[in-house]
């Protein structure tokens, strides 16, 4: 397993965001987190990115590594890379750099040898910069390396921000609601473009998105969350049919034809 | 990128040069470097500009314009270092007036002592300054070393030996309060009963007040700059601090302000300076009423200290320009061994002003007639009274 | 030429060597007299202070207001050596980095909790404090300063003028220039960057962030530090404690500001321009305070990243457009 959680919980105040969630994600697969508004997705994320600190009780496993009390760079390091659903773009910063930043943890020369500015430090800088450029120009960013990312458009923003968290060449990427504001040719496009990535790098996807339709195409397994707790999980035609699934997301029972509006979004 | 930098910076560079070059060979050049920023700094400004402006109405000096030229050092010494190595290389001045922080005095001799441009000092009194041996430095205050020996001299034989200090970390009244110190353990073997360096900017200073009263001391000495000298003063009247203790203040203490805001607090506060305005001979009386005409403020010794330099600057000017070169080197010298033969030059100041020609500060202290006066009475119709003057000989205090 | 700069980009030392060479010959071509080698020293001393705050400030985005009080650290750990042990400037001036470094260290502790504002006062607490301390203290001479700090000597040849003093300031800078250079455009300095935009984005990317916070604060000080020790050398060799206030801190801040927050270049441009108009301006000293705050005031209105940011501005934008007419054609 990729990655474990084992009873994750955390709660905000008496709110329990999530709670008492087991959870196996097997190398190379594609998986979809799905729920309503609230059930606790992003908490997800955050709890096994390290952003928030899980309550006592609560085990997170990685690649083999315990990270449950892991500060988040040390779970980046270990190769989990993750985007946010507000983005968190480095505005003033330059497309290409942003990217570079991403590249952090792979970068190997040592602190003095930077400071002292040896030629080695330079020819690194080079190749990373040049393996950087190719995957802007694959995320089809090349022509906008120099600009300020705070300059892109949404669309771009997106896939600047996927190459960024690809750049550190990551055994698992967790995106977090990645086509969220786009046209449907665009999240197309964008859906496209992550397949390839995935394929090109070897990745393990977990992908948390409102659109049922990106989920349902693209995901092996989905696990569906409802009031921070796991409701379901399995292919995306089990979990279709799930009752408690579709209880969580409009309240009721619906017959067949209503249903498939509903998800046929 | 790089290319616009160094074309940018070059630019900056030649318009610097282009607009030091724009002076006149013949011309006397003045420059002055103080502390410019508060009110009174900007009128001690205001008398040089007058009076040099009075001075080129007249027609000049030997018929030789003068060049004023004038910075603000802001009582910083990395300012004061900067203009006058920037007076004396660039602006190729005759000599040099300044400045009024003992402690942007005290690099800049070293400074043009190298330069070899005379200094005249308006205002630093402390002693280390001229103990540096240059033959380019003229001081026209009184010394450090002599404030001391009057004050102590007074306080110890009129007032008492019994004496408490609450000083300021300002280096005029750390100076004035520690010297006095060390003069009555040197001269009358007494340890101060209290005393006490007060925190920067602090305003009460009731509690250190209130220690020094526990002591029971005889006199009690304040010293600070003149916000803190006015209210220690009447602070120390609401601690209880009866009147028979005699308060002693430094040389701030004949600034107006003290008076004007210590109201009661003031009087029988006593003080050495240079220059009393309460002096009743007719040319401090004028002195006094063009002051106050002028600029709107009653001078204290400060502003005697200008007035004197001024006018004893303008006939060594005089002097040297008759034999002037055109070889700026040689001008300055010139310009030094006149001021060097300045001797009795009796202008505001309590008594006569000699220097001679050597580097010892026996020679460049000229005044050593420091003045004790008293507050008879406070408030805005304030009164002084001297209650003594002393002449010492050259080498007292060293 | 596109040769010439692909050679420099590969090899930036060079690039600092012909500066080097370009700087040597300065002022037996340009200068006419001692005050402008004794500005340019003053100069290098801002650069260097400024080169380390755009670290901090620029790139890290630490709001520091405290920085003059590492400037004095560093001033007065030489003036101090100078005093008691009789050090030259070639002791001084390691020692000086190293103390101003630990320094910077406890400067830092507090940008782990705080940030903006309140980062803001506590720095400006620790920078006063220190120069309350050095004021009050007998031992660091209090407010009489420190005077007739020595100027080094080589091979019997003693730099105790402006003119020679250049000579000593000049590589100082240019070295500490190229550490900064390299630094910053190494990882390190889009680890920096990246702190400033956004902390949680970078830890996410693995960026340690207590890390290169302390790590900007110990660098950008290490700066302050040399500069500050390369200032108490400054021949007539005199620091007192007046020279290290709030003011003097708002100017560092306005060369920084000035010349391009978190440009590589920024810190520099605004040292030379700053200190040089500073020094135009002397004769109208009325008027200088309300010059150098409109300054401030119209730069962060108008060209919110200083005069780097806009000359980088310009080339971006001219070969952004280049590359669109190619395309098009």
């Amino acid at each position: 397993m990729l990655l474990k959680t084992k009873n994750l919980m955390k709660a905000f105040g008496g709110l329990k965001a999530i709670d008492k969630v087991d959870f196996e994600l097997p190398a190379g697969e594609i998986r979809g987190i799905i729920g309503p508004n609230g059930s606790g997705k992003s908490t997800f994320f955050n709890l096994v990115s390290g952003v928030y600190d899980p309550d006592p009780g609560s085990y997170i496993e990685f690649d083999g590594h315990d990270i449950t009390d892991e500060p988040p760079h040390k779970i980046g390091a270990l190769g989990l890379s993750r985007t946010f659903q507000l983005l968190r773009l480095y505005q003033d910063m330059s497309v290409i750099n942003n990217v570079m930043s991403g590249y952090h943890t792979r970068v190997k020369y040592k602190f003095f040898d930077a400071v002292i500015g040896r030629k080695k430090i330079w020819d690194q800088e080079k190749e990373i910069k040049d393996e950087m450029m190719e995957l802007l120009s694959f995320v089809g960013l090349a022509d906008y390396a120099e600009l300020n990312a705070s300059e892109l458009s949404g669309g771009q923003r997106r896939l600047l921000v996927l190459a960024r968290a690809i750049a550190m060449k990551p055994k698992l990427l967790m995106l977090d609601e990645p086509a969220a504001g786009l046209s449907p040719v665009n999240v197309d496009n964008l859906m496209k473009i992550i397949m390839q990535l995935k394929d090109k790098y070897g990745l393990t996807l977990i992908i948390i998105e409102h659109i049922l339709k990106v989920v349902m195409d693209t995901c092996n397994t989905v696990t569906v969350l409802d009031h921070g707790q796991k409701i379901a999980e399995g292919t995306p035609s089990q979990v279709k049919d799930d009752n408690a699934v579709i209880e969580a997301y409009l309240g009721k029972k619906m017959n067949d034809e209503e249903m498939r509006k509903a998800l046929a979004v | 990128m790089k290319k616009l930098k160094i074309i940018f910076s070059t630019l900056v560079f030649t318009a610097g040069l282009a607009l030091s070059s724009i002076a006149q060979a013949n011309d006397i050049k003045i420059g002055v470097s103080f502390r410019m920023l508060s009110d009174v700094g900007y009128k001690h400004g205001e008398l040089i500009t007058d009076t040099v402006a009075m001075w080129n109405k007249e027609g000049g000096i030997n018929g030789r314009k003068i060049d004023l030229i004038l910075y603000n050092d802001e009582c910083k010494s990395e300012k004061g270092v900067a203009n006058a190595t920037k007076l004396a290389y660039q602006d190729k001045v005759h000599v040099i007036i300044g400045s009024s922080c003992s402690s942007v005095t005290l690099p800049m001799v070293p400074v043009i002592t190298k330069a070899k441009v005379p200094q005249i000092i308006p205002h630093s009194t402390s002693s280390k300054i001229t103990m540096q041996g240059s033959e380019y430095i003229f001081r026209v205050p009184v010394s450090s070393r002599f404030y001391k020996l009057v004050q102590g001299k007074f306080t110890a034989e009129q007032q008492g030996k019994k004496i408490a200090y609450i000083y300021v970390p300002d280096q005029a009244s750390m100076v004035f309060a520690k010297e006095m110190i060390q003069f009555m353990k040197d001269e009358y073997g007494v340890e101060p009963t209290y005393a006490v360096q007060a925190g920067e900017k602090e305003t009460d200073f009731r509690s250190y007040l209130m220690k020094a009263k526990a002591t029971n001391p005889d006199v009690i000495v304040l010293s600070g700059l003149v916000d803190e000298t006015v209210r220690m003063l009447v602070q120390s009247y609401e601690v209880g601090i009866p009147k028979s203790v005699h308060r002693v203040a430094n040389s701030v203490a004949s600034k107006v302000e003290v008076p004007t805001n210590a109201g009661k607090a003031a009087v029988g506060v006593v003080y050495s300076a240079a220059f009393a305005a309460s002096d009743t001979r007719p040319i401090a009386k004028k002195f006094v009423k063009k002051i106050k005409s002028t600029y709107g403020v009653t001078p204290g010794h400060d502003f005697s200290q200008m007035q004197d330099l001024l006018d004893m600057l303008k006939p060594a000017l005089t002097k040297a320009s008759a034999k002037f070169s055109g070889d700026l080197a040689a001008d300055r010298l010139a310009v030094r061994d006149a001021i060097a033969g300045i001797t009795n030059f009796t202008g505001l100041a309590s008594g006569p002003i000699s220097f001679c020609a050597n580097g010892s500060p026996e020679c460049r202290d000229g005044n050593k007639t420091p003045v004790m006066i008293k507050y008879s009475r406070g408030g805005k119709n304030w009164k002084t009274a001297v209650a003594g003057t002393v002449t010492f000989n050259p080498s007292d205090g060293l | 030429m596109e040769k010439f700069k692909k050679i420099i980009s590969q090899y930036p030392f060079l690039g600092f060597i012909i500066a080097y060479l370009i700087l040597l010959c300065v002022p037996t071509i340009f200068f006419t007299d001692l005050y402008q080698s004794h500005l340019s020293s003053l100069i290098f001393v801002n650069i260097i202070v400024a080169a380390g705050l755009n670290i901090v400030k620029g790139y890290c985005g630490q709001v520091t207001v405290g920085h003059v009080g590492l400037y004095a650290v560093g001033s007065y750990t030489a003036g101090c050596m100078f005093m008691y042990l009789g050090s030259d400037l070639w002791m001084t001036l390691p020692a000086a980095i190293i103390v101003t470094g630990l320094f910077g260290i406890a400067f830092g502790i507090p940008s782990f909790r705080l940030e903006g504002p309140y980062l803001a006062l506590a720095t400006l607490g620790g920078g006063e404090a220190i120069r309350l301390f050095i004021e009050n203290g007998e031992f660091f001479g209090s407010t009489y300063g420190i005077s007739s700090i020595s100027q080094p000597v080589i091979f019997g040849v003693p730099f105790d003028t402006p003119d020679k003093y250049y000579y000593i300031s000049m590589p100082v800078m240019l070295i500490a220039v190229y550490f900064s250079y390299s630094i910053l455009k190494s990882s390190i300095g889009r680890a920096f960057m990246s702190v400033r935009e956004d902390p949680i984005s970078a830890a996410a990317s693995g960026i340690d962030i207590k890390k290169y916070k302390i790590l900007a604060f110990i660098l950008s000080a290490m700066f302050a530090g040399a500069a500050g020790a390369v200032y108490a050398h400054l021949p007539p060799g005199y620091i007192h404690p007046n020279n290290y206030t709030v003011i003097e801190m708002v100017t560092f801040l306005a060369m920084v500001v000035f010349g391009g927050l978190g440009h590589i270049w920024g810190g520099i441009i605004g040292a030379i321009i700053i200190t040089i108009v500073y020094d135009l301006t002397r004769p109208l000293y009325e008027y200088q305070l309300f010059i150098f705050g409109l300054t401030i005031v119209l730069t962060i209105l108008f060209m919110p990243k200083g005069i780097g940011g806009f000359i980088d501005k310009i080339f971006i934008d001219k070969r952004f457009k280049k590359k669109k007419v190619e395309e098009g054609k």
